[in-house]
């Protein structure tokens, strides 16, 4: 059984097309849902939460019909939203635990798991005061938290790193990668920054303007082709012929060398000598992020302006 | 997470646990939302300010009944006036105004200011239910002012006679009418002010909007009686929550309304009163939920 299906899924508004045509069949696993910003990314999540009506279309989600089975689905479903959505004046073990009866837990169960959930998502002692008084990243944790504490089989997570500064985010890719590959609960992720995506998820769905851009296991955007991108002092051009004379795709800009690497070449050290032996100053050798725009064109012709450089 | 990293932080993870034990389902779901909404009406598990107004709005709204129970604990009975169960309600309309005005943007505007309202969306509860939950919770919170006071005044004037047995078999009728109008007041109450306060998130506009309906009301009401004659003059009573309330207790206990009242001038049937407050209480109640089905969260 699929864990998401849509046909044909739409939601327009007057004047604004959020999602068009949306048709997607996706297993189980971590998922990445990728998108600039307004590409219909937190539409299609509402949508399937049953808290938006799509305007055309179906979908279902973990089998269930989202728009007839609401209610059903939901109790195996965690959401956590991409703004602040969490009370004040309540401590996280208490708006926890509610939340847990809320999707249907016995109150026993629902402390239980309150407390085990938490400690997972790392809040100690802190969790018996008030959320007024919490930082961003604490949270950001109990949002996670009440998403996580009914054990649902599928989380859908809106931007999980929002806000948080760079070591709180990768303590919550870490926590989101550790929850999908270790507990099995198949998660979609929807983030507009590509190399968070990149580090949690096994595979890749790329939205634009509401429609559906690419959907494919993650190594198939990062292993067909990585650029190296060889920034030197003074002028490319010689070391790009050398490169080029010793059988690598290159392309030049002014100056950085751009070679495009095929799976199984590691051309690291030739790079390294030649660059010694033309006597140039080597100020940065690094693999070139992709982003967004890169994935917008298509890989062939990326391909092809390495291999015409 | 810096706890986690610590090597003795791995003594506290115990792993990830599945849940396979029973999920209630709605019912459940409604049931919790209602509790955890009725502590938070009082403030209740929140810090102390949050409890201080309305805790003190019910003893404000209990003080008749203990003053005249500390009374009849001094004077003899010939010359004590009790209080009768239904005009409670004239010492206590106030009290009871502006606990509507204090909680139901508490109960109701809460979760949208906060934007809590997606976690209760996408989990196991319809929207419908999500209204009723609240709906209970503070109809649930204005017993605390309608009945318990008067229950107490019940139970207290009977210990206080010479002759309790004999006291509750003459008045035993009263209880159920006591319950009976508490429930009612409460009721129109509670969905009127959800019913204002579920128009905004801000709290300060919904306190302010929900005391001024009733002031509104009441200032529409005697404007219409007062100079339009005839039937209207007289239906123009119905337009005031107050009115409609203590006609329908009086109703409830089949007694009349004071000669010069309003009530008495407009001289129209309790049960038209009590049809009015069933109305306004569903359609309010109607209202609430439909403007909930329709908000964006």
């Amino acid at each position: 059984m699929p864990l998401l299906s849509t046909r044909e899924l739409s939601k327009r508004y007057p004047g604004v097309t959020a999602l068009d045509g949306l048709s997607i069949e996706l297993e189980p696993g971590v998922i990445g849902l990728v998108g600039a910003n307004g590409a219909g990314k937190s539409t299609l999540l509402k949508i399937l939460l049953g808290l938006l009506a799509p305007t055309s279309g179906e979908a279902t989600l973990l089998g269930y019909d989202v728009r007839r089975q609401g209610p059903e689905l939901r109790q195996f479903v965690g959401y956590m939203p991409e703004h602040d959505c969490l009370p004040n004046d309540v401590s996280a073990t208490e708006f926890v635990a509610h939340m847990a009866q809320i999707n249907g837990l016995p109150r026993a169960a629902a402390r239980e798991r309150t407390a085990e959930t938490l400690r997972h998502v790392g809040l100690f002692e802190e969790r018996y005061r008030e959320i007024r008084g919490y930082s961003t990243g604490m949270k950001q944790r109990v949002k996670l938290a009440q998403a996580l504490v009914h054990d649902p089989r599928v989380m859908l997570l809106d931007e999980p790193t929002n806000g948080l500064d760079p070591a709180g985010r990768e303590d919550m890719l870490d926590l989101v990668r550790r929850t999908g590959n270790e507990f099995g609960i198949a998660i979609i992720m929807a983030s507009h920054l590509l190399g968070e995506i990149e580090r949690v998820c096994d595979h890749l769905v790329v939205i634009d303007a509401g429609r559906l851009l690419r959907s494919a296991a993650i190594g198939e955007f990062t292993q067909r082709t990585q650029v190296l991108a060889v920034e030197i002092e003074g002028d490319a051009g010689p070391l790009a012929g050398r490169l080029a004379a010793s059988g690598l795709r290159v392309k030049m800009e002014e100056h950085t060398v751009l070679i495009g690497i095929e799976a199984g070449q590691t051309p690291y050290d030739a790079i390294r000598d030649t660059v010694a032996d033309l006597g140039l100053g080597l100020v940065r050798l690094e693999q070139r992020r992709q982003n967004l725009e890169d994935l917008f064109r298509t890989p062939e012709r990326e391909d092809a302006d390495v291999a015409a450089g | 997470m810096s706890q986690r990293d610590e090597p003795a932080g791995s003594i506290y993870d115990l792993g990830y646990r599945r849940y396979d034990g029973p999920r209630l389902g709605r019912r459940h779901a409604m049931l919790s939302l209602y509790l955890f909404s009725l502590r938070g009406a009082f403030g209740l598990g929140r810090r102390t300010s949050s409890k201080i107004i309305p805790i003190a709005i019910a003893i404000i709204a209990a003080t008749p009944a203990v003053i005249q129970l500390g009374v009849g604990a001094i004077v003899s009975s010939e010359h004590l006036h009790v209080i009768r169960p239904e005009n409670y309600f004239n010492f206590i309309q106030i009290a009871v105004a502006l606990f509507c005005a204090a909680v139901a943007p508490e109960v109701m505007g809460r979760d949208q200011r906060t934007r809590t309202l997606p976690l209760y969306f996408s989990r196991a509860l319809l929207r419908s239910d999500y209204v009723l939950g609240k709906l209970a919770a503070l109809w649930t919170a204005l017993l605390f002012l309608t009945f318990v006071p008067q229950a107490l005044l019940f139970l207290g004037n009977g210990m206080a006679s010479s002759n309790s047995t004999g006291y509750w078999r003459d008045n035993w009728m009263d209880f159920p009418r006591i319950v009976a109008s508490g429930a009612l007041v409460a009721a129109l109450f509670a969905s009127l002010s959800l019913l204002v306060a579920a128009q905004t998130a801000r709290r300060a506009y919904a306190t302010v909007s929900v005391i001024a309906l009733f002031v509104i009301s009441s200032v529409i009401s005697e404007v219409i009686s007062g100079t339009a004659g005839g039937v209207w003059g007289q239906a123009a009573v119905l337009l005031t929550p107050f009115e409609v309330v203590r006609a329908t207790i009086l109703w409830v206990f089949q007694s009349n309304a004071e000669s010069g009242s309003a009530l008495a001038q407009a001289d129209l049937p309790g049960y038209v009163f009590f049809a009015m407050l069933c109305a306004a209480t569903a359609i309010a109640a109607w209202l609430v939920v439909r403007r909930y089905e329709r908000i964006a969260v």
